[in-house]
């Protein structure tokens, strides 16, 4: 999975619009970030990259890039 | 990982118990957002549940199933030599519910009883327990009872709980017999995850005091006290990811059974996107994967002996299935087992009418 297929993937846990994220957006900013987003979040990438995701740490990512960032040396 | 074996043991009978009065998820828009309501729905599954009356324990719903299975059965009073009952909803701080019940059931005094603190893997470990203390040779017929009233510490302001959780109680009548009838178990515990699923105040460790029971905003806006369940759903689901399927791989490997020899996969109702994505990454048929989230909710301990006479009584009174039960939550602890369950005895689960009047202890 390339990077920009994953923040597609956060798009569409949070019903944005497609190409709309730019990374540098705050994560608490987004209007369809809650607990269900960060469970479903939590799922797809234990889904396409089969390792389970601190939510703490999901909780701790400040914005879109660093979430992302989460799974260096897992997206191409 | 704790691993056993047992045999000759058999389930002779289930019977579920709720309190009538039932919530929807709809009379949940009082306090939320109807949208927000309506996605929390869709992901945990849960539609509708019961609520215990103020006057209704627990116990009154273990009470009155077991009246049932007792009478079902034919099995004479005497004949139980064991009660076991696992809740996080005891009627007292002490004496143990056990006892009482073994009182209000008119059981033999030779018969050995006690509780047992545990919630979403209670019921596997009440099995485990029986199984084993049946198999010594010395015992032969036990009641496992089980279930919560959650409904008794949720706060109605606290999204991620007050539209999951319903309250039940189970009776299980197990015995020993003839047939080979092998049983396989295995048992985990992580305590690290204690502070994720807690009722933090009330016992010994943080005493109720004048501040215990004042409801303060929380996460998200979510309101609830102390002495009110907290739960982190998102470091639950993330423990299942980590815990549930090497446990269901573990305990099919130990009884040499494929995931096709199964009839049913029977877990603890947790939430219906937590089931589903189980069954989708165990690439199990979600045909065999029963649920009873809908009209009943997340019923703790009941929830696995709830699940099968909802879903699977029609088969069960008649035929023997190959069953693998599954349960895991608050500990976090979290249990599963293999075991061929029918024909036993299985009927309709029972509605306790809302103005019964139960009495706790003979004579008071």
């Amino acid at each position: 999975m390339t990077k920009k297929e994953l923040v597609q993937m956060l798009e569409e846990i949070v019903e944005a619009d497609p190409d709309t994220l730019t990374g540098e957006e705050l994560i608490e900013d987004l209007e369809g970030w809650d607990s269900l987003a960060v469970v479903n979040f939590i799922a797809l990438v234990d889904e396409n990259f089969g390792i389970t995701l601190s939510p703490e740490k999901i909780m701790n990512s400040k914005t879109v890039n660093e979430l992302v960032s989460l799974l260096d040396g897992y997206i191409k | 990982m704790a691993i056993t074996k047992v045999s000759n043991i058999r389930l002779a009978g289930i019977v579920g118990a709720v309190p009538e009065p039932v919530r929807t998820v709809q009379d949940c828009t009082e306090y939320f957002d109807e949208k927000e309501v309506l996605k929390i729905s869709q992901s945990t599954g849960v539609k509708r549940w019961h609520v215990a009356p103020s006057h209704v324990c627990v116990s009154d719903l273990c009470h009155t199933a077991t009246e049932r299975l007792l009478a079902e059965l034919d099995w004479s009073r005497d004949s139980i030599d064991l009660l076991i009952f696992i809740s996080q909803g005891p009627d007292y701080i002490l004496p143990a519910t056990g006892c009482i019940l073994q009182s209000r059931l008119g059981l033999s005094k030779q018969c050995a009883a006690f509780d047992i603190n545990l919630g979403c893997s209670g019921y596997v470990y009440g099995l485990w327990l029986i199984a084993h203390m049946l198999s010594s040779g010395k015992l032969n017929r036990a009641l496992l009872l089980v279930g919560d009233t959650a409904s008794k510490t949720v706060s109605h302001l606290d999204r991620s709980a007050a539209l999951l959780f319903g309250d039940a109680g189970a009776a299980t009548a197990i015995e020993r017999c003839e047939e080979e009838r092998s049983m396989t178990f295995v048992f985990g515990t992580d305590g690290t995850g204690a502070k994720n699923l807690i009722i933090p105040a009330g016992g010994f460790r943080y005493r109720r005091n004048k501040s215990s029971g004042i409801p303060k905003e929380r996460e998200n806006g979510n309101i609830r006290s102390d002495e009110q369940l907290f739960m982190d759903g998102a470091e639950i689901f993330a423990f299942t990811l980590r815990e549930v399927s090497p446990m269901l791989k573990t305990v099919l490997k130990e009884a040499v059974w494929s995931a096709d020899d199964v009839d049913a996969f029977v877990f603890h109702q947790a939430n219906k996107f937590i089931i589903e994505y189980l069954a989708k990454r165990m690439k199990l048929p979600i045909e065999k994967v029963p649920m009873s989230l809908e009209n009943y909710g997340n019923t703790s301990s009941a929830s696995i002996p709830l699940t099968m006479v909802h879903t699977l009584s029609d088969k069960l009174r008649n035929e023997s299935l190959k069953i693998v039960m599954a349960g895991f939550g608050v500990g976090y602890s979290w249990g599963a087992c293999t075991l061929s369950c029918g024909p036993m005895v299985m009927p309709e689960i029972i509605i306790l009418p809302e103005n019964k009047k139960e009495t706790d202890m003979k004579g008071q």
